[in-house]
């Protein structure tokens, strides 16, 4: 009897934020005939690529109980220097890439050391990061929009990891694969290995992780390795969907990944989450942020939409949390 | 019973200003069951934490199966198959019940943590101890009676040889208490040496070989279960001189008003159905032993936690009382077992902290009058002889004693006409402990009425007028200081078999 | 232990030790600058300088009471520029008076406050979280509102008379006003009930609960008097600088918050300090100049200012290490 009743509940989250994935998709279908283009399909896709990975990589931070508020710069930062290497020097796309996701690491661990070694609070460690890799960024980029080789260029394969195009000019977001396998791999990784579950234990009861023996400083840095090697990532799918990259900007990329991830399921607080339920919560995100301008409303609106709905899913947390704890 | 498995011989160990453990010698055979009982403050706890590692001693030798030995943390007295099951729990809630018992030793698979044999393993040991708990259930779903049992299986996991139990069911069922009874007769079938730190007599009775009494960080003696009654037992408990001397008479007037009345006061399972009166100018001593629910119950009384139902009456008013606010409006106040905590803002002076309660009285216009301020904080670190250099003295630099006296302050600055003092003089030197008795006295006698919860029996007997026993929850009686010995009090604070 | 001693000297515990120390480093970064930068002493410079830490000081004021209570509030840039673009489309494209557009920009800024503050204090929403989230929120009502276009608020001579609370001539009028309102937060932190509560409850949040206080009342005042004074601040920051663009405003927060831990405000709450914090919005006014002057482009001093906030709290933290 039991036995039964866990995985159903791992899994009600997900089901209801898949719900509400179809619902907002027939909503937009219902409201506006433009949006019921295959086109439409492609533009969800492209947005939803680098908030995907992004939302897989923050989600480890968020559950031990911390927060990550660099990627969104980061991947900025990283893109723009894997792709002036390609640009100005001449660099193999290849090679570049291996350099964004060098450097994707090295931020992340360095975030890991500031909050898991010397104990600065979270949102301020990294808050102070994401300013240094906006600063490195359009430093590494002499402060110009910089291109990742476009489609007929050389070394432009790697956009077609995301968009193939066939010989009859359709177009494939093969991307969607790629980002749901590593999603799946990442699930693997936090409900089944070492570094996943310490992840878990440190955001749930940090004290009682240490008395077991546990190296929780090693494993706080991890989880902040893993997500800035998942912006890193991102940074190559955001290159690989847009045509230029400008220093400056990615400010406000974090929201839709944390808040993605949040929506999926990941608590606020640490101690828990689902990386399949961050998926399916980023798409929320995405289809909020495509959809709202069929239906009349300015680009912007989705800023606003996406921070109420953040604080929105967070309420019910809440709300649920307390609820529980009167049982 | 077996040979001897774990002597500990003239155990010596001082804190600071206290000497927690004087010359104790303790000893556990194979397949015994052996009690450590004693009052509150008697040293089982520490000398426990000695034998775990947790404190170093600071002289005396523990001699473990035939070998001196001598563990640094807990996690070699552990690997030594020395475990403790500890009576606040440190499970991670959110991971499973395997998960956790296997928590820093995980089974692996390559890179895989393999789940499926942890649940084996786990199902195995609980099996072993007769539980019937599923290991892929989250933890934090288990009622607190399962969890404790998973933490006896994790403790069983280090192939233990002595588990020391430290108040196990405080917070377990009477059903639950059945499930443990019989896994520690399992466990003495196995020749394990088992340790049990309880209050409850009856269970003493029930579970175990041998019972050792502390008292005063003193060894007092070995009785063999069988061959001895209750009352041996709570004799040697208390059966300590009385230096101070007990109250013999209520000093309160026959016909003093009664200014506090609760009612069926309910709040969770520490507070089932407290009923009570407090008279104008008297100390009502709250006894009991720990986990009691005084502190629960005077919490609830005061707004600090969520209450379920029950009446409360000031001065023969119905109040509502939903938040300390609430509370302090109506004339009561709290001073906290826990000061640093709960009482004192430690970074603020002593000025400070004396008119938080009371600071819209210290105002002028906008601002607060620091220069009044300052004049009733001297005239109470005057009138209560609190030492300090200047009330401009941030209060984490006084000591114990003295931190006390700003929190009394703090009240009496508001001019609360109820005063509930939590453990009044826990953690304070003798000294400052008599000023402060003499400080409740005279509170007292100026009308104030107090409610004085404590777990120290000569502060009871000396302090109280009337004294309220509870135990588990409940009120179990109520004694008129002229009534009160603490054999009746010890027979009303611990449970007897129905 | 001299250290120990020079403490105890009665003028430097008045003036606090931490602070003259602050004033120490502002003065010899000038010095310094001034010694290795061609033409950086003089009037010019100085007025770059007081007109950076003029917005960037109210910023830290504000987000200094905040702090207190052992919150954070990162919105602060953001909300500041919605203030400006919100007020200052009512202006120029409303023909909203320029004191009503005044008045707009400060009661925009304590609706955001009031806004963080309710979900802080009476939903115990994670406050880096309500960042986060107003944060986006004031880009995007921002750039709603302005049609994604950015305002200019106009000049002296064209009915731009708020100017005049920046500078006159060549007086800074600006400068009085900031130390005034410094004076009037000094006042509010350390002699009111407000300001007595908010420390206390950021350095121990249940006993003051238990002492009978509402504690959520004062809490969530907090965060509308850093809301407020980002409403003021937007007035200086286009007082200075005239245009705004929809969609920015995020570096100012990371400044703001230097400037605050810098001057001695713990993040821990419960320990804070306006002189402080005004000593360290100067050098970081200063820094951000110097660094333009030193030939650096802006991206060095988003670094800079990052280094040296993580430095800040690693001392803040380490010195909490120490004492337990």
């Amino acid at each position: 009897m039991e036995k039964k009743k866990v995985p159903a509940k791992i899994f009600k989250q997900e089901v209801i934020v898949f719900l509400v994935v179809i619902a907002l998709l027939i909503f937009f279908c219902v409201a506006s005939p433009d949006f019921r283009k295959y086109t439409t399909i492609l533009t969800i896709m492209d947005y939803s690529y680098y908030i995907v990975l992004m939302a897989i990589g923050v989600a480890f931070p968020l559950i031990t109980g911390g927060v990550d508020l660099s990627i969104g710069t980061g991947l900025v930062c990283y893109s723009l220097a894997g792709g002036y290497l390609i640009m100005f020097k001449g660099w193999p796309t290849g090679l570049a890439m291996i350099v964004s996701i060098l450097f994707g690491l090295a931020i992340g661990t360095l975030n890991g050391i500031l909050i898991g070694v010397m104990d600065l609070p979270p949102f301020l460690g990294t808050l102070c990061t994401c300013m240094i890799t906006r600063g490195l960024g359009s430093i590494c980029s002499k402060n110009t929009g910089i291109s990742w080789p476009t489609t007929g260029q050389p070394g432009s394969w790697f956009r077609s990891i995301f968009k193939y195009e066939t010989a009859g000019g359709t177009k494939i977001p093969l991307g969607f694969l790629w980002v749901l396998l590593l999603a799946i791999i990442m699930h693997f990784v936090l409900n089944h290995t070492k570094i996943g579950r310490y992840t878990i234990a440190i955001g749930s009861n940090k004290e009682a992780a240490i008395l077991s023996g546990i190296n929780v400083k090693f494993y706080h840095i991890m989880a902040y390795t893993i997500s800035g090697l998942f912006a890193a990532l991102a940074s190559i799918a955001y290159s690989a969907v847009f045509k230029t990259v400008l220093p400056g900007t990615g400010a406000g990329f974090e929201l839709e990944a944390i808040g993605g991830a949040i929506i999926g399921g990941v608590s606020a607080t640490g101690g828990a989450g689902s990386i399949i339920g961050t998926f399916i919560g980023v798409f929320v995100i995405c289809l909020l942020k495509t959809g709202l301008p069929f239906i009349g409303l300015q680009a912007n609106w989705q800023q606003i939409v996406t921070g109420l709905v953040l604080i929105g899913s967070v309420m019910v947390d809440i709300i649920k949390k307390k609820r529980e704890a009167k049982k | 019973m077996g040979e001897v498995i774990l002597e500990m011989k003239k155990i010596d160990k001082s804190f600071p200003g206290v000497h927690a453990l004087n010359n104790v010698d303790f000893e556990v055979k194979r397949g015994e069951v052996h009690a450590l009982m004693g009052e509150n403050g008697a040293g089982k706890s520490t000398l426990m934490k000695v034998l775990t590692g947790i404190y170093t001693k600071d002289s005396g030798t523990i001699i473990y199966e035939g070998k001196e030995v001598e563990f640094h943390s807990t996690r070699e007295a552990q690997d030594a198959g020395i475990v403790i099951v500890h009576q606040e729990l440190n499970m991670v809630g959110h991971l499973t019940v395997a998960q956790n018992i296997f928590i820093g030793r995980e089974f692996k698979k390559g890179i895989r943590i393999d789940d499926k044999k942890m649940n084996e393993e786990a199902k195995k040991l609980f099996d072993r101890l007769n539980i019937d708990i599923d290991p892929t259930m989250t933890m934090s779903d288990l009622t607190v009676g399962k969890q404790q049992m998973c933490e006896i299986a994790k403790a069983i996991s280090h192939d233990a040889k002595v588990i020391v139990f430290d108040e196990p069911s405080a917070a377990l069922t009477e059903a639950e208490i059945e499930d443990l009874f019989k896994i520690i007769r399992d466990l003495r079938e196995q020749q394990m040496g088992i340790v049990y730190i309880s209050h409850r007599m009856d269970e003493i009775k029930v579970i175990t070989d041998r019972v050792t009494v502390m008292r005063d960080g003193c060894y007092v003696g070995t009785l063999i279960t069988e061959e001895s009654t209750k009352d041996d037992i709570v004799n040697m408990m208390v059966g300590r001189v009385i230096y101070e001397e007990p109250k013999t008479q209520s000093q309160v007037a026959k016909d003093a008003p009664v200014v506090l009345k609760v009612e069926h006061l309910n709040a969770g399972r520490m507070v089932q159905d407290i009923s009570f009166e407090l008279h104008k100018g008297e100390i009502l001593g709250f006894s009991g032993l720990m986990g009691a629910g005084r502190t629960e119950t005077a919490r609830a009384i005061f707004g600090a936690d969520p209450k379920e139902s029950g009446e409360i009456y000031v001065n023969g008013q119905p109040v509502t009382i939903n938040s300390p606010e609430d509370a302090v409006r109506a004339g009561i106040g709290y001073l906290s077992e826990d000061r640093k905590r709960f009482g004192i803002v430690v970074q603020k002076t002593v000025a400070e902290n004396t008119t938080m309660a009371d600071l819209p009285n210290y105002m002028k216009g906008l601002f607060i009058d620091k220069k009044k301020e300052r004049e009733v904080a001297k005239k109470f670190v005057d009138s209560l002889a609190t030492k300090t250099p200047s009330v401009d003295q941030m209060v984490i630099n006084l000591s114990g004693g003295n931190q006390q006296k700003v929190v009394i302050a703090k009240w009496l600055c508001k001019n609360c006409d109820i005063l509930i003092f939590d453990e009044p003089t826990r953690g304070i030197d003798v000294g400052a402990k008599n000023e402060i008795y003499k400080l409740m006295n005279k509170l007292a006698s100026e009308g104030k009425s107090i409610i004085m919860i404590s777990s120290e029996m000569t502060e009871i007997l000396r302090m109280s007028d009337r004294v309220v026993v509870m135990c588990e929850g409940r009120k179990t009686g109520e004694l008129m200081i002229e009534d009160t010995t603490q054999e009746k009090i010890m027979n009303l604070a611990t449970r007897d078999i129905n | 232990m001299n250290l120990k001693k020079i403490k105890e000297i009665p003028i430097v515990k008045k003036l606090g030790f931490n602070r003259i120390v602050l004033t120490g480093v502002l003065v010899l970064m000038y010095v310094v600058l001034s010694l290795i930068v061609d033409k950086f002493a003089g009037m010019p410079r100085i007025m770059s300088a007081l007109n950076y830490a003029y917005f960037l000081g109210f910023l830290s004021l504000g987000v200094t009471f905040v702090i207190a209570t052992g919150g954070i509030d990162f919105s602060i840039g953001p909300v500041m520029f919605c203030c400006a673009l919100v007020s200052g489309y009512c202006l120029t494209s409303h023909g909203v008076p320029m004191l009503l557009s005044l008045i707009i920009s400060v009661i925009v800024g304590l609706i955001f406050g009031m806004f963080n503050g309710y979900l802080v204090a009476y939903w115990k929403v994670p406050p880096f979280i309500v960042s986060m989230a107003s944060m986006n929120i004031a880009k995007g009502v921002a750039s709603v509102f302005t049609k994604t276009q950015s305002v200019s608020w106009p000049q002296a001579a064209k009915g731009g008379w708020f100017r005049s609370l920046v500078k006159v001539g060549k007086f800074p009028v600006g400068i009085v006003v900031f130390f005034a309102i410094a004076i009037v937060c000094s006042i509010v932190l350390n002699h009111t009930k407000a300001g007595r509560y908010i420390l206390s409850l950021g350095s121990n949040r249940e006993a003051v609960r238990l002492s009978g206080v509402d504690i959520k009342k004062w809490e969530m005042l907090a965060y509308v008097i850093c809301g407020t004074l980002a409403g003021i601040a937007a007035i200086y920051f286009v007082g200075a600088y005239t245009t705004v663009q929809p969609g920015y405003g995020d570096q100012y927060n990371n400044e703001a918050i230097a400037g605050c831990v810098m001057g001695g405000t713990s993040m821990a709450g419960g320990l804070a300090s306006i002189g402080g914090t005004v000593i360290g919005v100067f050098i970081i006014a200063l820094l951000q100049e110097g660094i333009l002057a030193l030939g650096f482009t802006k991206d060095y001093q988003l670094i800079i200012t990052g280094l040296i906030v993580i430095v800040a709290v690693y001392a803040d933290v380490m010195a909490r290490r120490r004492k337990n």
